[in-house]
């Protein structure tokens, strides 16, 4: 699994973490998503999806202590890697790309030929 | 309900925290409740703790939930099996005198182990080419007598097979056969003797023989038709495609061969060389085939159909024994059913179709092979136990560096089938060595086993060889893994007491078992010299007794006192102290009172030539009238004549017919050991003489032998001379016994050679423990003697006590079974009960103080200087 693929999931993910900057770990990383997305992830999907992160080596993480509306349990903030963010970038220059080579009589007539 | 319901539900996060990974747990948790309490104030109560459900449950994922076992999961399993044989051939070749007890002690058990392997797979695979096994019956009889005596018959009358076929229903196919067709088949010049059975075409529908020509619908049909076997026709034509020829019976009856039959194979207990049709006896119309009653030895097989009724099939024997029990005079019959698995081996029935192994003879056989392989295991427990010290330092590094007790377990448990499987091989050549001698053992198993190796053997030796090792291995297994390691490598020695107390417990059994067994073959073999020599009244040294065969007793015998070595020569009916006998009732005076006197004829020199001691009378004239008797002492006291010389001229009457008197001979014995003296009567010219006893005076046995055959050919040259020593023919009498003693005497050696190859181990592993403190005692001032007398002791203790046991034991044993039925038997006194155990202790003794004298005679300087 120790690829370099980055999954639609993933990109989010890493996209999210670095809008969060600072403040991305589990709680806020989900929530984020939840209202951008408007899809519902759940904690453990997330977690799942973290961990390959970190074994790509697109993010890294570390403990912080925690506050007391979690009962003092510790959290794990993320940030994006270079690599990760190279991920992203290649990600997003292949997209572009390919939206740039789209005619465009196809885009302006989604329904047309 | 909980009281404070604002906070995330307990069992969930208790669910949580048990399924989730150690290290992950503090984290997700405070994600999971950082964000119940701000869906809290967001969704209020309900839904917070709904969504927190169902996060709980949506976290059931790989990454999260922790890995069944605590420990990381992959080992590396090839490398770890290699250390431990590794490990555990460095030990055996470090350890090379108590690898080598080991692996001997196990070899010569084993081996006793594999013939009971062999044994009983052979006895189990018995007629088990059959199809339809289950589905399989034979009928069979019980006799009532008129005074209440019951005697079970294996057989049922042919009569009664064809009534069952015919009249009542329940049965798929009924098969009766008879034994009887039995004699000479000739075709031309080339004859062959044929031991056959008659049976009819059912008998293929019902057993599963195969034809390999023929017709079995309709080979038995026709009278005179006859089925050969392969191995028969081979003989007879050289050729096995014989079908449509013609044979001639002994008596001319021509004969077609109809079928020809694959060998029975050697494990069926239905063995014949031909089968001929039942219809050849039915014309006839002999008894055989036509009365109830005649039984003897016919059997009826039957295949009963699918979804049988056992109770059905009853009701219908009882209704047909009760049609027919009218018919018979001197007994009633009752038919039952034997499921066709339990004719071989079988529980004692009369008149089986061949010899049948007796059930108690495997499992007496089983258990005596499992008492010499536990004797073996203890063996490997208790040097296992004892050496268990010396490699405490291997099992405390072992468990430091992370080896489980299962690992350990497993590892010792691993070398201890290795010895096994070492021993196993070696085992297996002592088993081909001592097959033979097993073989010979006794009747039964000469009669029905061959011993010979099927591919599953091998794969039941190897299962039994790890079976062995884990029986072995399993104690010392136990006990090790349960060292600690802290305790063992600060070197504190390990507390092995309860070790100690159960290898006493081990040796004490090993040589209870070796002096029982040893006691136990002294007394047999003191009985078995006791009843051959025994003193019958009568000599029987350099007597050779000829079979007369179809011959005239006269004829031979002057061809024999041709013979110059032979000094006399006699005829008699049957020969006494063989176990054969015959007896009658004997009047005389009073017609209301009788005698039971057993009864024997003999020719004229008889009395003579065999040193019969004549007391009063003139004895028999040179030829038998058929009216005189010889009687002997006890005869008279029954019948109240007290002087031996008023007996002569009386008038006695027995076979209804009035004898004479005419002599009185001293008591002699007649049967064997196991019966009284009783009333006798000699009787001349009233029966057939079968055997000739020749009395030789000879220095060269096979020169006189060859001159007797070459007389015997010159009156009779069809068949074969047949003759026996009168002494062999009484050793043959008590083969039973003999069979005992050799099974006794083997068992009792391996035993002996265990025990004292396990003594040997604890001698030695004593003595080196102790060297210290022996050397210790010597500079003290302590002599040999004593250093002797303190290793010895405890083992005296343990010696005394296995005596105890084992004699009063082996003593009961032999009374219960042995001499059971003798009548004459030897006194047993101390030296018969006390010397097998004397003996052993004495070799255990030189065994302990070769060792002991070892370790008290070593020098103390050499061993306190090292510490």
């Amino acid at each position: 699994m120790k690829g370099t693929h980055l999954g639609e999931f993933q990109e989010i993910i890493l996209l999210t973490i670095l809008v969060l900057d600072d403040d991305a770990y589990g709680v806020t990383i989900k929530r984020e998503i939840n209202q951008r997305v408007k899809r519902s992830i759940s904690r453990g999907a997330l977690h799942t999806a973290l961990t390959r992160l970190e074994e790509k080596g697109f993010i890294t993480s570390e403990q912080a202590e925690g506050s007391p509306e979690r009962g003092g349990r510790p959290k794990r903030y993320y940030t994006v890697s270079n690599r990760g963010i190279e991920a992203i970038q290649e990600a997003k220059a292949l997209r572009d790309q390919l939206w740039s080579q789209i005619p465009k009589l196809r885009l302006q007539h989604p329904y047309a030929g | 309900m909980p009281a404070d319901r604002t906070t995330p539900p307990r069992f969930f996060t208790r669910l949580f925290e048990r399924f989730c990974k150690q290290n992950l747990y503090d984290e997700l948790q405070g994600d999971l409740e950082e964000e119940f309490y701000l869906n809290l104030e967001e969704f209020g109560i309900a839904r917070a703790r709904k969504l927190y459900r169902r996060e709980v449950l949506k976290m059931l994922r790989p990454s999260v939930v922790k890995k069944i076992r605590n420990q990381p999961t992959y080992y590396n399993h090839t490398a770890m099996f290699r250390n431990y044989s590794i490990v555990a051939f460095r030990n055996l070749s470090r350890n090379r005198l108590f690898s080598a007890i080991n692996i001997i002690g196990l070899a010569i058990s084993m081996a006793v182990g594999l013939i009971a392997i062999t044994f009983v797979s052979e006895i189990y695979s018995y007629d088990n080419f059959h199809d339809n096994r289950d589905r399989l019956f034979r009928v069979v009889s019980n006799l009532h007598r008129t005074n209440g005596n019951v005697t079970e018959y294996a057989t049922a009358s042919v009569f009664a097979g064809n009534r069952l076929a015919n009249d009542f229903a329940g049965f798929e196919a009924v098969a009766p056969l008879t034994k009887g067709f039995r004699g000479e088949m000739r075709k031309g010049e080339s004859s062959i003797a044929i031991q056959g059975i008659y049976a009819n075409n059912d008998f293929f529908k019902v057993l599963s023989f195969q034809l390999l020509a023929g017709n079995s619908g309709s080979a038995l049909t026709e009278p005179n038709s006859v089925i050969l076997t392969e191995t028969a026709a081979q003989k007879l034509f050289d050729r096995s495609d014989v079908v449509g020829e013609i044979i001639e019976w002994k008596d001319q009856t021509p004969y077609k061969i109809t079928g020809v039959l694959k060998d029975p194979p050697s494990n069926s207990h239905l063995k014949f060389d031909a089968i001929a049709s039942l219809k050849t006896l039915e014309e006839k119309n002999i008894s055989t085939v036509t009365d109830f009653g005649v039984i003897w030895a016919s059997h009826v097989y039957v295949l009963l159909p699918e979804n049988y009724d056992l109770q059905q099939i009853q009701t219908n024997l009882d209704k047909l024994a009760e049609e027919e029990n009218p018919k018979l005079k001197y007994w009633q019959l009752s038919l039952g059913l034997e499921r066709f698995d339990d004719i071989f081996p079988s529980t004692g029935k009369a008149n089986q179709f061949s010899t049948v192994m007796p059930k108690e003879k495997v499992t007496s056989i089983v258990v005596l092979a499992l008492i010499v392989l536990f004797s073996a295991c203890f063996n490997y427990t208790n040097l296992s136990l004892a050496r268990s010290l010396k490699r405490s330092k291997e099992i405390g590094v072992r468990k430091v560096v992370g080896a489980g007790k299962t690992h350990l377990f497993l590892q010792f448990i691993i070398e201890a089938i290795l010895v096994a499987v070492i021993a196993v091989i070696i085992s297996y050549g002592l088993f081909q060595l001592i097959k033979p001698e097993f073989l010979a053992l006794d009747f039964y198993i000469q009669r029905t086993t061959t011993l010979d190796l099927q591919p599953i053997n091998y794969l039941y030796f190897f299962l039994f060889a790890v079976a062995i090792g884990i029986l072995a291995g399993l104690f010392p297994s136990l006990l090790m893994t349960r060292f600690k390691p802290v305790n063992i490598l600060k070197g504190v020695s390990v507390k092995t007491s309860k070790g100690v107390g159960l290898r006493k417990v081990l040796v004490g059994i090993q040589f209870a078992l070796s002096m029982g067994f040893a006691t136990l073959v002294t007394m047999t073999y003191k009985q078995y010299k006791y009843a051959l020599n025994f003193d019958l009244g009568f000599t029987t040294e350099n007597i050779l007794n000829v079979e007369v065969q179809s011959n005239t007793p006269e004829v031979l015998k002057s061809q024999f006192q041709a013979v110059p070595e032979v000094a006399g020569v006699s005829s008699a009916s049957i020969m006494p102290s063989t176990g054969n006998s015959m007896s009658n009732f004997v009047k005389y005076k009073n017609p209301l009172d009788s005698v039971t006197a057993y009864t024997m004829d003999i020719g004229p020199d008889y009395l003579t030539n065999m040193g019969h001691q004549l007391l009063a009378g003139p004895g028999f004239e040179k030829e038998g009238t058929g009216d005189r008797a010889i009687v002997n002492e006890l005869f008279l006291k029954e019948i109240g004549i007290n002087k031996s010389s008023e007996a002569i001229g009386e008038q006695i009457s027995f076979y209804n017919k009035t004898w004479m008197i005419t002599g009185v001979v001293k008591d002699f014995h007649y049967g064997t050991i196991k019966n009284e003296l009783e009333p006798f009567i000699f009787t001349m010219g009233r029966q057939d003489h079968y055997y000739l006893n020749v009395k030789l005076k000879t220095n060269d046995i096979t020169a006189t032998m060859n001159r007797l055959e070459s007389a015997w050919k010159e009156v009779d040259n069809v068949h074969p001379f047949e003759a026996r020593f009168y002494d062999d023919w009484l050793q043959d009498t008590y083969s039973d016994m003999n069979a005992s003693l050799k099974t006794f005497g083997l068992l009792s050696g391996v035993a002996i050679c265990i025990s004292i190859l396990g003594l040997l181990g604890m001698a030695v592993y004593n003595a080196e423990s102790r060297l210290k403190e022996l050397a210790i005692r010597k500079v003290l001032g302590a002599t040999l003697s004593s250093l002797m007398l303190l290793l010895s002791r405890s083992f005296m203790g343990i010696f005394i006590l296995s005596a105890c046991v084992a004699i009063p034991l082996a003593y009961y044993i032999y009374e219960e079974t042995i001499v059971s039925t003798a009548v004459y038997k030897i006194n047993i006194g101390f030296w018969e009960l006390a010397s097998g155990a004397l003996l052993i202790v004495a070799v255990a003794l030189l065994t302990i103080s070769s060792q002991t004298m070892k370790a008290a005679r070593s020098n103390p300087a050499e061993s306190l200087r090292n510490e």
